[in-house]
C-alpha cells in the first residue's frame, strides 16, 4: 500500500511537472530584448552614466518636490489587496529598556503587497500566456516565493530625468476637457484617452522634448480622488483616464525608460478595446522592457511646471533590490 | 556681354526650376502624410444616439442589460472615431420619439441611430430624416429603408440548446432526459417566442426525442422555485437541462436546484451575459474561471453593453459614403468560465 502511495505521488509529480512545464513558444510571443537574450534589465540599461550626469544639469535651485503618496491604512486598493503595518518590538514595557543608557526600541513588520500605493512595476509583472520580457518562458522560473529571473534585482538606476506633461492644461487648451465631479481640482474622467498627439501638445505646452532614457509623467488629475481616500475609493478604482495603445507605441519609440501617472494603472480604463485586458501594460512591459509607475503624486509638480514654465526635472527613486519580485513601492522626488 | 549677361539666365531659370521641383516635393509629401493619417484629417461628425430607455433599472431586450448600459457601451466605442455624440432617450415613447428626431434634425446631426421599439413612429422618423437628408442606422427594430443593426433571437436560443444538449450527451447518455425551458415566455415583443424556439431547435437537433416543459413566470423571477420545484418534483429521476430566458432566471433556477437538492440533476444556461452572472477577479460570480464545476454552464452573450462597438462602425462607414449590409446580426456567443475573463477581461486589479 505504501509503495502503491509513492508510485501514485511520483506520477502526481510527472503528470503536474509536465502541465507546469507545458510552455508556449515565446520567441513567437514577445520581441526579443534589444539588449540581448540575456538581458534581464530592460531600459534602465538606457541609463548610463552620461545620461544620469545630463539629467543632473536639471538640478538648479535644489528644490525637492514630492512625487509619492503616504502608504497608509485606508488608500484605494483593489480587492484583496492589503497593506499593513504592525509594531513587532517594543522596550516601552517597564523594565524592558536596555543598558545603563536605557536603550530602548522599535522595530515593525510590514505584512503588505507590493503592488500598492505608489509603485513600481518591474519586469515580471505583466506577460502575454506565459511569456514575458525577452521572450522568457515564467513557468520555468517561478517558485512558491518569488520569480527567478526579472526580479527587481536586475534593475538598474533610474536616475535620469524626469519630464511631465499636464494633460489637464492640454485637454482644457484644446476645449476637450471632460472632468469628473468628484475631483475637487480639475482632472480627466475615467476612460479618457490620452494618444500620442495630447503627450505631443503637452511637451509642447512646456517647449519641452522627449529624449532617450527620460521617465515620462503625466498629470490627469485623476490622483485627487487618491488623496481623497477612503471617500472616493470605488470611483478612483472604478476607471481611470490614461494613455491609450497609440500614445504607448509612440513613447516605446521614444526610448523612454519609464511611463508614470496619478493613476492606478497608468492605461485608460475602461480600456479603447473592450476584448483587450491591460494592453498598454502587455506594449510597455512585456514586449518593451519599459516600466510603469502607478500612483504617482503628479499635482505639485504640475504646479511647479505651471509656475515656472519649465517641466523637467531630476527623477529620484530607488527601487530596493528585492530579490525576485515583480514591483514594489516606492518614494520618488523631483528634483529642481 | 552676351555670355556675361548669358551666363545669369540659365541660373536664374535653375532658381526656378530648384524652387518648382522643391515645391513639387512638398506637396507630394504633404499628400503622402495626409494619406498616411486619414483619420487626423478627417472630419468630425455629429451622430444622434436615440436609445429605447434611460429609465434607471428598466432592462432591455429580455436581458438584464439596462438603457445605460447601452449608452455607456455608445459613449466609450465613440472614443475611437471623430464622433461627437448626441444622446436621446426615446423613453419607449412613440411622441418622444417624434421630438428627439425633430431636435436632432433642428442641430443638423450628420447620421441618426434610432434604437426605438415602435413600428409606427419608426417609419414617421424615418421619413423626416430622409427629407432632412439625414441617414439613419436602426437598432433592433426596424426603421423603413435603414441599414439595421439586430440581435438575434433564434440564433442565441439556439446556441444556448446546443450546449445544454451537448453536455446532456457528454454527462448523462442513457438517462431520462428533460428539457425545460424557463423564464418571461410571453411579453408583447416577438423576441421571446424566437429565443425559446431557438432552444428548442437546438436541443432537438442532437436529442430528438428529448420532452420539453416551458415554465412561464410572467417576468416574476420569484415564481423560479415553485413552478421548477413542481417540474423537478413530476420528473424525480430525470435529469433537466434548463433553458434561461435571461441571467437573473438562470441564478434563480440554481438557487432552486440547491433548494430541493437537486444540484446534480440539472445543468443551465442562460442569456444575456450581464453583470449579474459575470464579475471581475475580485467580485467572484456565477461565471468565474475559479467556478469552473458550477451547473451554470455558461450564458449566451447579447452584448447590449458593447452595441457602440458594432454599431459606430457602421455608422462611420455610412458618414464615408460607403456601402453596408441591410441588416447586420449581433455575434452571439456561448460565455463559460472558461472564456469569460477572455470576453469580459476584468480590470479589478493593478
Amino acid at each position: 500500500m505504501k509503495r502503491l502511495a509513492i508510485v501514485a505521488a511520483v506520477l502526481i509529480v510527472l503528470v503536474a511537472g509536465t502541465f507546469a512545464f507545458a510552455q508556449t513558444d515565446c520567441t513567437k510571443v514577445v520581441p526579443p530584448s534589444p539588449w540581448g537574450p540575456t538581458d534581464q534589465t530592460g531600459a534602465t540599461n538606457r541609463v548610463t552614466p552620461a545620461i544620469t550626469k545630463a539629467a543632473g544639469a536639471e538640478i538648479k535651485e535644489g528644490k525637492v518636490i514630492p512625487m509619492s503618496y503616504p502608504l497608509v491604512d485606508g488608500v484605494p486598493l483593489f480587492g484583496t489587496r492589503f497593506t499593513k503595518t504592525i509594531l513587532t518590538a517594543t522596550t516601552l514595557a517597564p523594565g524592558a529598556a536596555l543598558g545603563e543608557n536605557q536603550l530602548t526600541y522599535m522595530e515593525d513588520t510590514w505584512l503588505s503587497q507590493s503592488h500598492v500605493g505608489t509603485h513600481l512595476d518591474g519586469l515580471g509583472h505583466i506577460g502575454r500566456k506565459d511569456c514575458y520580457f525577452n521572450q522568457i518562458a515564467m513557468g520555468k522560473f517561478i517558485n512558491q516565493n518569488n520569480m527567478t529571473k526579472l526580479g527587481l534585482e536586475h534593475i538598474k538606476t533610474f536616475a535620469t530625468r524626469g519630464v511631465l506633461v499636464d494633460m489637464v492644461k492640454v485637454f482644457q487648451a484644446a476645449g476637450k476637457f471632460k472632468g469628473n465631479a468628484a475631483c475637487k481640482k480639475p482632472c480627466l474622467d475615467k476612460g479618457t484617452v490620452i494618444t500620442a498627439a495630447d503627450i505631443q501638445a503637452g511637451l509642447k505646452m512646456y517647449n519641452a522634448s522627449l529624449r532617450e532614457g527620460d521617465i515620462l509623467i503625466i498629470h490627469t488629475g485623476w490622483g485627487d480622488l487618491f488623496e481623497q481616500f477612503p471617500a472616493q475609493n470605488a470611483t478612483y478604482n472604478g476607471g481611470e483616464p490614461g494613455i491609450g495603445k497609440d500614445a504607448a507605441n509612440w513613447l516605446v519609440g521614444q526610448k523612454i525608460v519609464a511611463v508614470g501617472n496619478d493613476t492606478w494603472g497608468v492605461e485608460v480604463i475602461p480600456g479603447e478595446n473592450p476584448k483587450e485586458a491591460f494592453i498598454v501594460h502587455n506594449i510597455l512591459i512585456t514586449d518593451n522592457g519599459i516600466h510603469i509607475i502607478e500612483n504617482v503624486r503628479t499635482d505639485l509638480m504640475a504646479a511647479e511646471a505651471a509656475a515656472t514654465q519649465r517641466s523637467t526635472f531630476f527623477f529620484s527613486m530607488t527601487v530596493p533590490k528585492a530579490v525576485g519580485l515583480t514591483g514594489n513601492f516606492v518614494g520618488i522626488e523631483g528634483i529642481r | 556681354m552676351t555670355m556675361i549677361s548669358a551666363s545669369p539666365a540659365p541660373r536664374v531659370g535653375c532658381r526656378r526650376c530648384a524652387a518648382r521641383r522643391w515645391f513639387g516635393i512638398a506637396l507630394l509629401l504633404t499628400l503622402f502624410l495626409w494619406a498616411l493619417t486619414p483619420a487626423a484629417q478627417e472630419r468630425s461628425w455629429v451622430v444622434a444616439f436615440a436609445n429605447l430607455t434611460e429609465e434607471p433599472g428598466v432592462t432591455l431586450e429580455g436581458t438584464g442589460f439596462t438603457g445605460r448600459d447601452v449608452h455607456e457601451g455608445f459613449a466609450l466605442a465613440a472614443r475611437q472615431w471623430p464622433i461627437d455624440l448626441v444622446f436621446y432617450d426615446n423613453r419607449r415613447d412613440p411622441q418622444r420619439a417624434l421630438a428627439n428626431c425633430e431636435d436632432a434634425i433642428g442641430r443638423k446631426v450628420d447620421l441618426y441611430i434610432q434604437y426605438n421599439a415602435d413600428a409606427g413612429a419608426n417609419t414617421a422618423v424615418g421619413r423626416q430624416l430622409r427629407a432632412a437628408g439625414i441617414p439613419v442606422l436602426a437598432v433592433n427594430y426596424p426603421v423603413p429603408e435603414a441599414p439595421l443593426y439586430t440581435l438575434d433571437n433564434r440564433a442565441a436560443g439556439r446556441i444556448a440548446g446546443d450546449a445544454l444538449a451537448d453536455f446532456g450527451q457528454r454527462v448523462w447518455r442513457g438517462k431520462a432526459l428533460l428539457g425545460v425551458l424557463i423564464g418571461h415566455l410571453s411579453p408583447a415583443e416577438e423576441g421571446a417566442s424566437q429565443r425559446a424556439q431557438g432552444v428548442s431547435e437546438g436541443l432537438k437537433r442532437r436529442l430528438p426525442a428529448l420532452a420539453m416543459v416551458s415554465l412561464d413566470t410572467q417576468g416574476n423571477t420569484a415564481r423560479v422555485g415553485e413552478l421548477l420545484g413542481r417540474v423537478l418534483t413530476a420528473h424525480a429521476g430525470s435529469k433537466a437541462l434548463i433553458a434561461a430566458m435571461d441571467d437573473t432566471t438562470a441564478l434563480a433556477a440554481k438557487a432552486a436546484l440547491e433548494g430541493t437538492g437537486r444540484l446534480a440533476d440539472g445543468a443551465i444556461v442562460g442569456h444575456g451575459v450581464d453583470r449579474s452572472i459575470h464579475g471581475g477577479m475580485s467580485d467572484r460570480k456565477e461565471l468565474d474561471p475559479n467556478n469552473r464545476g458550477s451547473i451554470v454552464l455558461g450564458s449566451v452573450a447579447f452584448y447590449l453593453d458593447r452595441y457602440g462597438y458594432d454599431v459606430l462602425p457602421l455608422a462611420v462607414r455610412m458618414l464615408r459614403g460607403e456601402t453596408v449590409p441591410m441588416r447586420t446580426v449581433t455575434r452571439h456567443k456561448l460565455i463559460t468560465a472558461a472564456n469569460v475573463f477572455i470576453e469580459y477581461p476584468p480590470y479589478d486589479m493593478q
